[in-house]
């Protein structure tokens, strides 16, 4: 170590990106779920359909997520 | 502790090994370099598959009226799948033709995911892209197809790449991203969901068992032992949660793809 | 590292005997689902309503027929209510009958002892009527006949005799009235 290193971090810098990448579908599932969940109770009646859709909506957002994961085995 | 047949966990010495990528394209092991060449992962979508035959072959063939309670439970998926995902998004009647689609579907990749926590496989058999690809494909095609008995192929195309309600200068942005999302982003988004899925929860939980082993096992310094139990509870709860990712990536990917062939049918 | 740096992309690039294989069972497994296993657990599903159907076809044939003995039963049960009701009125009809016919024959009957009693009375009468006539009738000659021997005897005589006959009526007279 020379004297202008002063700290060493070792690994890839694509784990802070995936960090990154997971914020954004982070928020976005808690939002799915926590609105899904507002609406079963205000309507329990429609929880069926509300699930199907509340579903659908976490593939769509996993998805991005899953991108940046992807990401680091395509581009590395 | 658990044995990865052919892939990159060495655990020679005391170096933790991370679980890597190499696990994924493991070396052919019959018929090395033919097109019909078999790999790990390939073994393990045959046996999965004989065993899924067999199990629900010989449960169609002893089925009775008065359902036992393992027919009970075959019966429960099929009427979750129907009823649930197909009937639920379609409706019955336009419903009814892609019910056994959907069925094969759900039922395939949950059987392949739950390979992935199987003691002795140890992989989901849908973690090798070629599976959801093909799974995706098929789905593109039959929403595509479903444009012809449905809307009608221009109607589709016009009401996917110009919804209406948008003032027009939009159009030229939205109109390219409209079209490549439903020729591309649609059947590479369930390719890649399922795929990407099966890709981390594997390595989750190979990486809280490779550290088990390492800090139960292998390390010298007994010191660590209690952060080796930590990471064999972790490995237990990410066992059980791709259990659970398993079943709802399965649900996710059947009721996407119903949803997708729905749209190419007029709102009703 | 580096060799994950090597295959990262070969991940996402499927190699031919992955496609054939993957491809192989799949059509295998849709082949399975499409030709054998949907239909025949959708036979099971058809089956399985239609003997429930039949079930409730079943019981509703039976509640029907249980309807049919019922109404059957009231009805009859009414008809011998009906039945009873008229005995009871042609009895009761035929009784009193019975009882105006008793007391008709009985009032001719009366009427008849009536009528026989007072002709008998009415004869009795007549015949005492007769006999008293010729009693008095003899009397009163053999009286005349006693009055006219004695008249020129005195008038003391005359008298006398007079209250003898008196004398001797009485007593038919007094045990008359005793």
């Amino acid at each position: 170590m020379d004297i202008i290193t002063l700290a060493e971090v070792a690994g890839n810098i694509s784990t802070i990106g995936y960090g990154l990448a997971a914020i954004g579908p982070g928020i976005g599932i808690g939002i799915v779920f926590g609105k899904a969940i507002e609406a079963t109770a205000r309507q329990p009646e429609l929880s069926g359909r509300i699930q199907v859709l509340m579903w659908l909506g976490f593939g769509l957002i996993e998805i991005l997520a899953l991108l940046g994961f992807i990401s680091y085995f395509i581009f590395s | 502790m658990m044995a990865y047949g052919t892939g990159g966990i060495a655990l020679a010495g005391a170096s933790l090994q991370v679980p890597s990528i190499d696990e994924f394209l493991p070396p052919e092991i019959l018929f090395q370099g033919t097109p019909f060449a078999i790999n790990r992962i390939i073994l393990v979508r045959i046996v999965a598959t004989v065993i899924m035959l067999l199990v629900l072959g010989i449960t169609a063939h002893r089925a009775k009226v008065v359902p036992g309670r393992w027919q009970g439970a075959v019966e429960w998926l099929l009427e979750f799948v129907r009823d649930n995902i197909v009937y639920q998004v379609m409706g019955e009647l336009r419903g009814r033709r892609y019910v056994p689609m959907i069925t094969t579907m759900f039922m395939t990749i949950l059987v392949f995911n739950l390979c992935g926590i199987i003691p002795g496989m140890n992989i989901a058999a849908t973690a090798t892209i070629t599976v959801p690809l093909l799974l995706a494909l098929w789905t593109f095609v039959q929403y595509w197809a479903a444009t012809f008995r449905g809307k009608g192929f221009l109607t589709y195309l016009r009401e996917e790449m110009f919804p209406a309600g948008v003032p027009w200068p939009i159009y030229f942005i939205l109109a390219p991203m409209q079209l490549l999302d439903i020729v591309v982003i649609r059947p590479f988004s369930l390719t890649i969901r399922l795929f990407a899925n099966m890709i981390s929860g594997h390595i989750l939980v190979a990486l809280c068992f490779a550290a088990t082993q390492f800090f139960l096992i292998d390390v010298e310094n007994k010191a660590l032992m209690g952060f080796g139990v930590v990471t064999f509870v972790g490995g237990f709860v990410m066992t059980l949660f791709e259990a659970f990712v398993a079943a709802i990536q399965a649900f996710i990917f059947a009721t996407l793809s119903t949803v997708y062939i729905n749209l190419s049918y007029p709102e009703d | 590292m580096d060799t994950i740096a090597a295959s990262g992309i070969r991940l996402f690039l499927p190699e031919t005997y992955d496609v054939v294989w993957s491809l192989i069972i799949l059509v295998i497994i849709a082949l399975f689902f499409y030709r054998f296993f949907l239909p025949k657990f959708q036979s099971v599903f058809d089956e399985r309503a239609a003997k429930i159907e039949g079930g409730m076809a079943n019981a509703e044939k039976a509640q029907k027929a249980a309807d049919e003995a019922k109404r059957h039963y009231e009805e009859q049960l009414s008809q011998a209510r009906v039945d009873a009701a008229k005995i009871r009125d042609d009895a009761r009809a035929e009784a009193s009958h019975i009882i105006a016919d008793a007391r008709s024959r009985a009032e001719t009957e009366a009427a008849q002892i009536t009528s026989n009693a007072q002709r008998s009375i009415a004869s009795q009468q007549q015949q005492a009527l007769v006999s008293l006539r010729g009693e008095v009738g003899t009397l009163a000659t053999a009286l005349a006949g006693k009055i006219l021997g004695s008249k020129l005897a005195d008038d003391e005589v005359q008298s006398s005799m007079i209250d003898q006959m008196i004398e001797e009526l009485e007593p038919s007279k007094d045990g008359k009235s005793s």
